[in-house]
């Protein structure tokens, strides 16, 4: 609006507002508030802000009308590739979940292994179980050619496993503890009591040449009393679970402390030598005397041990003088 | 300028030598500088503000009464430490009002500059005290005893100085 337009009676109030608004702008460039900035700034963005907003708002809704109600036309190829992806990446997942789980039993081991550097050992992999319904064995992928013989000790660092009962070139069987016909010299952790772990084909063990005055109560740990000459001394077998009377002996439930429904990697020990973090065995209690003896022997499987003087399992004894295989 | 001139027919306009209203301003500013080192009485004085109240009651156009207000507004800042624009606003506002009013009526009489000067001296504070709440954001009060006594101040000096500005007067 030039000023010939303006009325000359209000040409001098013009001149004023203009000559004023000149000035206000001069000191909106030289004031600053705070954070340093100048006064102009913050009008203009005082000013501009809620229109940006605005617009802002204004474009985001037709967008978003037309990106969700009108243009659909490529929303059924992209949900089809989604759900490709997500098949895809549940299967990644869960193969990732399981090689967690791996990795965490591998790390056990390692553990276990490091900790008994000294004690020869091979870790290996359970390759498959038994043929038949009755027998309790599993197939593991070391044999011969890593030198594993006949009645070695398999064991987790959970607790004993079995032993090996056949040998291959590269495979071997394992006879697991649950089979009723594997036998191991056992004692109580606490009372030292002996007895033999039998197995019966079931999840559980059967404790067994235990007198009914023993006082058992579950929870009670059972360890490897080293006289069968398979397993090394004060290795954890299992807990018990319950315990009544029987005749002549007291009839007790154990739970195997290696989880042997899901084993998937073993170590099989090399040699008959303790494992240095085993339990010192303190002769606190005497062996009970059980049946003759009073304590299991390498007779057959069911009957009590004869009583072999310390260390003398440390040396792996021939199959056929194994307590579980007559 | 002479467009915006809207005197009455019986007020006369006054004309001054060529370069009157430059050397005044000039000579006030300096003298404003000048006496503000003699002590804090003397702060109380507007030289400027009494410039643009005299130049724009003599002239009476309003245009360029607000102009000439601005002019020397602005150079006051300039030798302050005020943001330009400060006294600059308010000299337009008071050249604008000076020469609105002198337009309209008789200013020559003594106690009608003394009245008009009291005046204008507040509007100029009060302008003043706007901006710096407004803008600067400084607390600054509207109304004080020393704003009066500064008002009498610059009353008594405008109606010295005065008289001594008409003999710039060129003859009607």
């Amino acid at each position: 609006m030039s000023m010939m337009e303006i009325p000359s009676r209000q040409r001098p109030l013009t001149l004023l507002a203009i000559v004023i608004g000149l000035q206000v702008l001069l000191l909106a460039f030289q004031i600053k508030r705070d954070h340093d900035v100048r006064l102009v700034r913050v009008w203009a963005v005082d000013i501009l802000t809620p229109l940006q907003r605005s617009g802002t708002w204004v474009i985001s809704s037709v967008h978003g009308v037309w990106g969700h109600y009108i243009d659909l036309r490529r929303t059924s190829v992209e949900n089809d590739r989604l759900h490709s992806e997500l098949g895809r990446l549940q299967l990644r997942n869960r193969e990732l979940e399981s090689r967690a789980v791996e990795a965490d039993r591998l790390s056990s081991l390692l553990g276990f292994r490091t900790a008994n550097a000294d004690v020869p050992m091979v870790a290996a992999q359970v390759i498959g179980a038994n043929a038949d319904a009755s027998s309790r064995t599993i197939f593991i992928n070391r044999g011969d050619q890593d030198h594993l013989r006949k009645n070695m000790a398999v064991i987790t660092p959970d607790g004993i496993v079995g032993k090996v009962v056949e040998v291959y070139q590269d495979t071997s069987q394992v006879l697991l503890i649950t089979d009723r016909e594997s036998g191991v010299g056992a004692l109580f952790s606490g009372t030292r009591t002996h007895g033999v772990i039998k197995g019966m084909s079931e999840p559980y063990l059967l404790m067994d040449y235990v007198i009914n005055d023993e006082k058992v109560s579950p929870g009670q740990e059972i360890l490897t009393s080293g006289e069968d000459q398979i397993f090394p001394k004060d290795l954890l077998v299992g807990t018990v679970v319950k315990s009544k009377n029987g005749n002549p002996f007291a009839v007790i439930n154990v739970r195997p402390a290696a989880r042997l429904d899901r084993l998937e990697e073993v170590l099989v020990l090399l040699t008959r030598r303790d494992t240095p973090n085993q339990k010192k065995a303190e002769p606190a209690v005497a062996p009970v005397p059980t049946v003759g003896t009073a304590t299991p022997s390498s007779a057959a499987p069911g009957k009590p041990v004869t009583a072999t003087p310390p260390g003398t399992n440390a040396t792996p004894k021939p199959p056929a003088s194994s307590p579980e295989h007559p | 300028m002479s467009a915006y001139a809207h005197a009455e027919p019986n007020i006369e306009v006054h004309k001054f030598y060529g370069g009157t209203i430059s050397v005044a301003t000039f000579l006030a500013l300096v003298l404003q500088a000048f006496l503000n080192k003699y002590g804090a009485w003397v702060g109380f004085l507007e030289l400027p503000l009494l410039i643009t109240i005299y130049f724009g009651l003599s002239r009476r156009n309003p245009a360029t009464g607000l102009l000439l207000g601005g002019t020397i507004g602005v150079l006051q800042d300039a030798v302050s430490h005020m943001p330009i624009g400060t006294y600059g606003i308010a000299k337009t506002v008071v050249g604008y009002m000076a020469s609105s009013i002198g337009s309209r009526i008789d200013t020559e009489h003594p106690l009608a500059r003394a009245a008009l000067i009291f005046l204008f001296f507040h509007v100029h504070q009060a302008v003043l005290t706007v901006i710096e709440r407004a803008l600067l954001d400084r607390p600054v009060a509207f109304f004080s005893s020393k704003l009066l006594i500064a008002a009498l101040i610059n009353t008594v000096a405008g109606l010295l100085l005065f008289p001594l500005l008409d003999r710039l007067r060129k003859p009607s």
